[in-house]
């Protein structure tokens, strides 16, 4: 042992420990990022020689970052659907404000039930008539919000697909640096870091499953087991629908050319947000959709025309409602795709087109066949009484409507409500209760993987003592070799 | 070896979140304190959504039908008003004929007291309610009965100065009318003038209203007849007896022909009268059968009310003391917060 050996020692000092505080420095500077996690500067000790830094590790929870990409892809999903159904709520609205389909059938019975107090009033008449084209006009409107949503939702879908390409190819950079780095022992922490973080925002897009291999690159699947990325990214293409109507099937999106959404796919993703999106354009929507359309049919069916003649021969007709097959009367118990978004007032009774309201009471929209009030006399009732009766009267409604298949016409609108709003209600608790969960997965992470400040500023202290130590020591063996000189003349 | 950790970001993170959770609640809170409803009602009902719609669609049916008896109970009550005036003045006429019955100078003014109650009943029959006629029956848009001095002669007139002069051979203004004999008069009377106010004669003649009455839906249920009309048997007898003393050349006739015309007049008016008092009953009955509906039908609505604001209400007291206790949340977070972030090591270094 020398006094160059002490030297040398108390030199290695001072340059590992500049490191470690470059490594502390770097803590500091991201202790506000959530992503981030502390970086550990480790130091060995070489025999002879003194301390140098052997390698920058960063401290990593994978149990607690799975949870956190687990939760994030199903919060993802969730709030994608909440998001759609609180756009679907606008065609109820408040129960309060009467503007939901049901609300304006109740308003179109009452109307009809107003004629049937005074029959020979043509005002009065004509307001039903004003009911009727409302009630029309509601449906109608609903049918073009839901095709809306759904058009949203696929145009939605798409720009998760292209962020999706994107967040893989700067992924396949990052990866390939962390490759690299790892062969040459160079610090890759940092590209790490990255690393998760464009997990983190692919998980958002759609539930992912990784596995890291021995040269530290990284391969992703999607939660159904469907390749994203292994060495190279795989494509993820979708080809968007311009326009929505009624019985319009969105396309499915194909990863690595399988199909990873729609009825199509055997290896269907569970989360993220083209889950939740493809959950509200070929579910949720298109059942609100067939409600719509099973109110409409009723609402044809309850006010069409049966042939008066004493022996009738002709079939049923449309009368104060009509569609594209009119006067053919739908058929019962089957849904007409798209019909909530074709009903509309017949033009032979719409006094705004020309037409006489008062075939709301004398019946015969459709021919003299029809013509129930045969006297011709201004306070006949029954048809529209009939009309009331039909109105009130029991139906059947096709499955598809996942809403009981025999109900009155008022049943099926206030029931198609309730279904709507229990749908929006349990997919917000359970976005709530994702959410919740994301949010303690996240904190949990970051308590363990997260910079402490003052754990910093300490070890800064002890990083400044050494440094101090090791300076004075350099100055005291100046001192000594001083001595030395000075003795040896 | 750490056996505990917290990072800093997760420290002020935690605070941060849960403000923002109170904060959203408090504006909840705070509308539902104001409207004493959910602030979000959909979201809250859930499924019971359809039940608070349909309840809402019962509460306006009702009260729809409960609008539509009030026209149908005022139709019933003009009904019974008109009825009553019908009554009253055939009562007059009758004691005024048994006055008269002497004849003589006594005929001419039967004569004219009967013009002009004919033209008073005919008006009264005619009365209209709302957009229509009240006795037309269901064909409310026509006049239910012609209008009998009209010029030119009315098809009613004509009828009449048929019948005479069919059973006669002169018309009622002829000389030869003091020569009718009381017999005849009788025969006259009860077989071809009985006639006229008959079927065929009585709906191509004199009246254009219909024999169905108006029918109203006045509950969920009950589906009742709500009208008379003209062509009922005391309105036709009414018609009769007036014309009879009117214009049957009563002042030229003798004195046996004018007393049985005058006793058949009475007669007739008398029968009148009791049959009123059936479609009276008739219709007190359907008047009776209106208020009871409504009444029924308030008290649903009562119900329903109550059980509407009991889906969708929230207690105001509830809620304004859930508004302070999230403001007091709110206050602790804060001064958390702030002492959280005046924690540092650096204040000590």
């Amino acid at each position: 042992m020398s006094l160059s050996t002490s030297l040398n020692t108390a030199i290695s000092s001072l340059a590992t420990t500049a490191e470690q505080t470059s490594v502390l420095s770097r803590n500091v500077a991201r202790a506000g990022d959530t992503t981030a996690s502390r970086k550990n500067a480790e130091v060995v000790t070489i025999p002879g020689y003194g301390v140098r830094l052997a390698s920058v590790t960063r401290v990593v929870n994978t149990a607690l970052f799975n949870n956190v990409l687990v939760s994030t892809s199903t919060a993802a999903g969730q709030d994608a659907i909440v998001a759609s159904l609180e756009k679907l709520q606008q065609s109820l609205s408040d129960p309060e404000l009467d503007a939901s389909p049901a609300a304006m059938l109740q308003k179109l019975s009452d109307a009809i039930q107003r004629l049937s107090a005074a029959p020979d009033s043509l005002a009065t008449a004509q307001s039903a008539v004003a009911a009727g084209r409302d009630m029309a006009r509601t449906l109608n409107e609903a049918t073009s919000l839901v095709q809306k949503v759904r058009a949203e939702a696929d145009a939605d879908i798409a720009g998760s697909v292209d962020t999706l390409n994107t967040l893989l190819s700067r992924f396949e950079s990052v990866n390939a640096e962390i490759v690299k780095g790892t062969r040459t022992g160079a610090d890759v922490t940092d590209y790490e870091d990255q690393r998760d973080q464009i997990i983190m925002q692919i998980s958002e897009e759609v539930g992912v499953k990784t596995i890291t291999r021995s040269d530290n690159s990284m391969a992703i699947y999607t939660d159904s087991g469907v390749t994203l990325f292994d060495t190279t990214p795989r494509t993820i293409s979708f080809q968007q629908t311009g326009s929505y109507a009624a019985g319009t099937t969105g396309n499915a999106v194909y990863a690595d050319g399988v199909p990873i959404t729609g009825p199509s796919a055997t290896m269907s993703v569970g989360s993220g947000r083209i889950a939740g999106l493809a959950e509200v354009r070929d579910n949720i929507a298109v059942t609100y959709q067939s409600q719509l359309d099973e109110i409409a049919r009723g609402l044809i069916t309850a006010f069409s025309e049966s042939d008066q003649s004493a022996v009738p021969s002709l079939a049923d007709a449309t009368g104060l409602f009509t569609w594209s097959g009119s006067p053919a009367v739908p058929p019962a118990g089957t849904i007409v795709a798209g019909l909530a978004g074709q009903i509309s007032i017949n033009a032979l009774v719409d006094p705004d087109q020309g037409g006489d309201a008062t075939l709301l009471r004398d019946g015969g929209i459709n021919g003299a066949a029809y013509l129930y009030n045969t006297e011709g006399t201004a306070a006949f009732s029954d048809r529209i009484n009939d009309q009331l009766d039909k109105l009130n009267g029991t139906q059947s409604f096709d499955a598809t409507t996942k809403l009981s298949s025999s109900a009155t016409l008022f049943g099926l609108a206030s029931a198609s409500a309730g279904w709507l709003s229990e749908t929006r209600t349990s997919a917000n608790e359970e976005a709530e209760y994702r959410y919740t969960l994301l949010d303690r997965s996240s904190e949990a992470l970051n308590k363990v993987t997260g910079i402490n400040l003052d754990e910093e500023m300490t070890l800064m202290l002890e990083l400044e003592r050494t440094y101090q130590a090791s300076s004075k020591l350099i100055s005291t063996v100046n001192q000594m070799l001083d001595t030395l000189l000075a003795a040896a003349g | 070896m750490k056996t505990t950790f917290i990072s800093t970001s997760a420290l002020s993170a935690a605070t941060r979140q849960s403000l923002m959770k109170v904060q959203q609640e408090l504006a909840d809170a705070q509308k539902e304190a104001l409207t004493e409803r959910f602030a979000d009602v959909g979201m809250q009902l859930g499924y019971r959504t359809g039940q608070s719609i349909s309840l809402r669609q019962d509460h306006t049916r009702l009260k729809t039908m409960i609008e539509t008896n009030s026209t149908v109970s005022s139709r019933l009550k003009t009904t019974q008003a008109t009825l009553q005036n019908l009554v009253d003045t055939g009562q007059d006429f009758s004691k005024q004929l048994l006055a008269l019955r002497m004849g003589g100078s006594n005929a001419l003014g039967a004569q004219t007291d009967a013009t002009s109650r004919l033209d008073g009943f005919l008006d009264i029959m005619n009365m209209s309610f709302g957009s229509g006629y009240l006795f037309a029956g269901v064909n409310s848009d026509v006049k239910p009965l012609t209008d009998y001095f009209a010029t030119p002669p009315s098809t009613s007139k004509q009828s009449v100065d048929n019948a005479f002069f069919a059973q006669f051979g002169f018309s009622q203004s002829d000389p030869a009318v003091s020569t009718i004999s009381a017999a005849d008069m009788e025969t006259f009377l009860d077989t071809t003038f009985a006639d006229v106010f008959e079927d065929p004669s009585w709906s191509a003649n004199w009246s254009s209203a219909s024999s169905d009455n108006m029918r109203s839906r006045i509950s969920n249920s009950e589906l009742i007849e709500t009208s008379t009309n003209a062509n009922e048997s005391p309105f036709r007898k009414l018609a009769m007896a007036y014309t009879m003393v009117a214009d049957l050349g009563t002042s030229d006739l003798g004195q046996p022909a004018y007393e049985a015309l005058v006793d058949k007049a009475i007669t007739v008016v008398n029968e009148a009268i009791q049959q009123i008092g059936d479609q009276q009953s008739k219709l007190g009955v359907a008047e009776q059968r209106v208020s009871d509906a409504s009444d029924r039908m308030s008290l649903q609505i009562d119900i329903l009310t109550t059980q509407i604001t009991s889906l969708e209400g929230v207690d105001p007291n509830e809620a304004a003391t859930r508004v302070n206790q999230l403001l007091t949340q709110i206050e602790t977070s804060y001064a958390l917060t702030a002492r959280i972030m005046g924690l540092s090591i650096l204040n000590y270094l």
